[in-house]
């Protein structure tokens, strides 16, 4: 709820800076104008609460940013959850025939007569459509463009952050408190989709949030939780994540469920505290992707089914630091990253540590909270 | 009517509708169909990056997730022509079917990204050679410049065919997802009291679709307090109502009425609830709500006395704007009814701005699902709205959403 005096995040200035930096991003590379179809995207350009789906979602135009005019255009029936300054002469509706779609496109003032349009993805479908629409402009590659504008935050924007953090770690505290022998990851993953809730925040970024390692046999980091009654004296992963206003955060942790903890267990907490210390400080200013690769690297871990680190923001964001990927990735101060550590050992069970961090200018800022601890 | 009888002796295609999905059945029917319209429509191959395609012509399982996640760590399917066995190139292993082998399961590509493009160009070019006519669902920016020498082709032209009739295990995997759905809306319900949050009916749902064995979330729930003039609803392009509008921390009130909407996956199908609810300690109808109620039955009545094989989409619009004395009874952005399946709305569409020529050629076959979806508004007193699937049968239709509407009356 907002406070009186108008305290807390300041949204109107958060959406102002963001629609500056596509601005002035797109000045760089000449776009007349974006048409956006990618959910990021088109939150960082308007700013609009809109429903929340799970799963990706093909191409179609959702948002359109017209560079003359200086104007955010959404796809949107009503005004409800848009931001004041997008008027209703600047929404267009819901069409299942792309034909209408394109015509309400086509009636956006500026767009029609722009010489370079960029997108952030196409589909056969749209990629013919859209000619028609601009039909003197080249069609090009947006990604460069909106990276440039996201990928350093505003102090407004990691407010968010540090509020998707905090709402995170009530998640990794509602897990903790239900961790016990004989509760089901399953049943873990309702019990933090509840907390979530019970916050006001029921979006989550990913229902991947709980799962058990065993005391016997090949370890296995697994991304869905199964029916599997967590046993007596197991390690478990706990890797809850939190959107606010659109913006993510996610940490990890990993407990011991109950009984005594494996042999082998404190040895592991270490090496993954090790691992994701080498990597949190790689988070510098100049540092490359090779550079958290090498880190990783020194301490002598195999190399994870997960990404080391990639980009966050309104959601995960380029680069992917894991992979075979993100070397020539250079961090600079206002990048955020989440950072994450995967390490097992057979006889033993697995250890997962993950955070969020600021890349600050003195180095980085860690904005997630939670005692690397087995209980 | 016990869950095991749902289909009560239907059958699709001369074959019965099994009480429970089988899901290696489902997925070699499934693999089957794409393949045969590789070969109907002469092409080498189908690239699939969208998180409903991929499930659809694999049957992997992916966590739920944010867009955003979902689509920077995609899971990617490719199906040559020839190989009933997808490729299936994920970050989430454990997801894989038992029926997809190691040299079929290869490590993700990402192919919203640059850097590392000509990994995906790499394991593409081994499956399918350039030159290839492929049908693809999404073609990223990278795509474009590192998957050079295809002749790509929409996906919706193979994978429309396949999805827009369901095999007898994919109506019982939808049955499943829509049962759990609704009995994780009791509990919600019983949590609807005045002073409750929209987010607190959330909290219990969520909860709740997970200890019942739901695979996803699919939407974030929707609680849409309906004010009584269309005035006092939120403004929208149309002049229509605005429907649905996302989930805060609201405080539901006494006498508010709510459509609700939620959706949850099962084994990659999708599920549809939608109710009208009334909060109160103990909600009872007024008589104009209820007669809300019974025009909104008889809507959905006369459409689905209308609705079997070889009917056509506009015979069912005719009748549902008949049944509400001659006004269109649904919303000018939606339609009469829908399609679900691994999409949560797909083909079928009655009633939408495609038009009437495209419900008079839209003719309804065994297997086909509808998801109708009826607003009776009544100006000064909001209104009723709710939703009744059904699967086409080969003599007419079976439900596949339940039969309760508390605290409205029975099911006809």
């Amino acid at each position: 709820m907002a406070l009186e005096d108008g305290g807390r995040v300041d949204f109107t200035r958060l959406r102002a800076e963001r629609r500056q930096r596509l601005a002035d991003a797109m000045a760089s590379a000449g776009l007349d104008a974006l048409v956006l179809g990618r959910s990021a995207d088109v939150r960082y350009a308007a700013g609009a609460r809109q429903l929340w789906r799970a799963g990706t979602a093909p191409f179609a135009p959702m948002c359109v940013v017209v560079a003359a005019t200086g104007r955010v255009h959404l796809l949107s029936v009503w005004d409800e959850g848009v931001p004041p300054e997008i008027t209703r002469e600047q929404l267009y509706g819901l069409y299942w025939d792309p034909g209408n779609l394109m015509q309400a496109l086509a009636a956006i003032p500026g767009l029609p007569e722009a010489a370079l349009v960029g997108t952030d993805s196409l589909t056969p479908l749209f990629g013919q459509l859209l000619p028609a629409v601009v039909p003197s402009a080249e069609i090009v590659d947006a990604g460069p463009v909106v990276a440039a504008a996201r990928s350093r935050k505003t102090p407004d924007e990691i407010a968010c952050l540090t509020v998707a953090a905090a709402l995170a770690e009530a998640g990794l505290a509602a897990l903790e408190l239900a961790l016990a022998p004989g509760v089901t990851e399953r049943q873990l993953v309702g019990v933090y989709h509840e907390a979530m809730s019970r916050l006001g925040t029921p979006a989550v970024p990913s229902d991947s949030v709980a799962f058990a390692t065993p005391r016997r046999g090949p370890v296995h980091f697994l991304h869905l939780a199964t029916e599997r009654p967590v046993g007596i004296g197991e390690m478990v992963v706990l890797s809850p994540g939190a959107l606010y206003a659109g913006y993510e955060a996610g940490l990890a942790r990993t407990r011991v469920a109950g009984g005594s903890a494996p042999k082998g267990a404190g040895a592991l907490a270490e090496r993954a505290e090790r691992a994701i210390e080498a990597l949190v400080a790689a988070c510098r200013p100049g540092s490359t992707g090779a550079n958290l690769r090498r880190a990783w690297e020194a301490t002598g871990e195999p190399m994870p089914p997960v990404p080391l680190a990639h980009g966050t923001g309104i959601g995960p964001e380029p680069p992917v630091i894991g992979w075979g990927r993100g070397d020539q990735a250079v961090l600079d101060e206002g990048n955020v990253l989440t950072v994450q550590a995967w390490v097992s050992a057979e006889g033993t069970g697995g250890h997962f540590e993950r955070d969020l961090v600021l890349v600050t200018a003195d180095g980085p800022e860690v904005l997630t909270r939670g005692r690397r601890t087995l209980r | 009517m016990t869950v095991d009888d749902w289909a009560a002796g239907a059958t699709v295609g001369g074959r019965p509708l099994p009480a429970a999905p089988d899901l290696a059945r489902m997925r070699v029917e499934r693999r089957r169909r794409l393949q045969h319209q590789l070969d109907a429509q002469g092409l080498d191959g189908l690239v699939l990056l969208g998180s409903s395609g991929v499930s659809y012509a694999t049957g992997a399982t992916a966590p739920g997730e944010d867009s955003p996640r979902a689509g920077l760590f995609r899971a990617v399917a490719v199906v040559v022509r020839g190989d009933e066995t997808p490729h299936l190139f994920t970050p989430f292993d454990d997801g894989a079917p038992p029926d997809v082998p190691a040299d079929h399961l290869h490590p993700p590509l990402l192919p919203e990204l640059d850097d590392g493009i000509e990994v995906m160009a790499t394991a593409l070019g081994e499956l399918l050679p350039p030159g290839c006519r492929v049908a693809v669902d999404e073609l990223t920016h990278p795509m474009k410049r590192a998957l050079t020498g295809y002749d790509w082709c929409d996906a919706a032209s193979v994978t429309g065919p396949c999805k827009v009739a369901k095999t007898p295990d994919e109506l019982a995997c939808l049955r499943a997802a829509q049962r759990i759905n609704e009995l994780a809306m009791q509990d919600a319900q019983a949590a609807l009291h005045p002073g409750a949050r929209q987010s607190d009916l959330s909290a219990v749902y969520l909860r709740r679709i997970f200890e019942l064995g739901a695979t996803t979330n699919g939407i974030d729930p929707i609680w849409q307090v309906m004010a009584p003039t269309r005035d006092a609803n939120p403004w929208t392009l149309h002049g229509d109502l605005a429907y649905p509008t996302p989930t805060t921390d609201r405080f539901l009130r006494e006498g508010d009425v709510i459509w609700v909407d939620a959706g949850i996956s099962f084994h990659g199908y999708a599920s549809d609830y939608g109710r009208t609810w009334l909060t109160a300690n103990r909600p009872v109808p007024t008589a104009r709500q209820q007669a809300q109620f019974t025009r909104w039955r008889a809507v959905v009545d006369a459409a689905l006395a209308a609705c079997r094989p070889g009917a056509t989409a506009l015979e069912l619009c005719r009748a549902a704007i008949a049944a509400n004395g001659g006004d269109r009874p649904w919303i000018e952005h939606f339609y009469l009814a829908h399609g679900v399946g691994t999409d949560s709305a797909e083909m079928p569409l009655v009633g939408t701005d495609l038009g009437e020529s495209f419900d008079e050629a839209l003719v309804l076959a065994p297997g086909m699902v509808l998801v109708f979806e009826p607003v009776i508004w009544d100006e000064g007193a909001a209104g009723y709205r709710s939703e009744d699937i059904v699967a086409v049968t080969d003599d007419g239709w079976v439900a596949l959403s339940g039969d309760r509407y508390d605290p409205f009356g029975l099911a006809a």
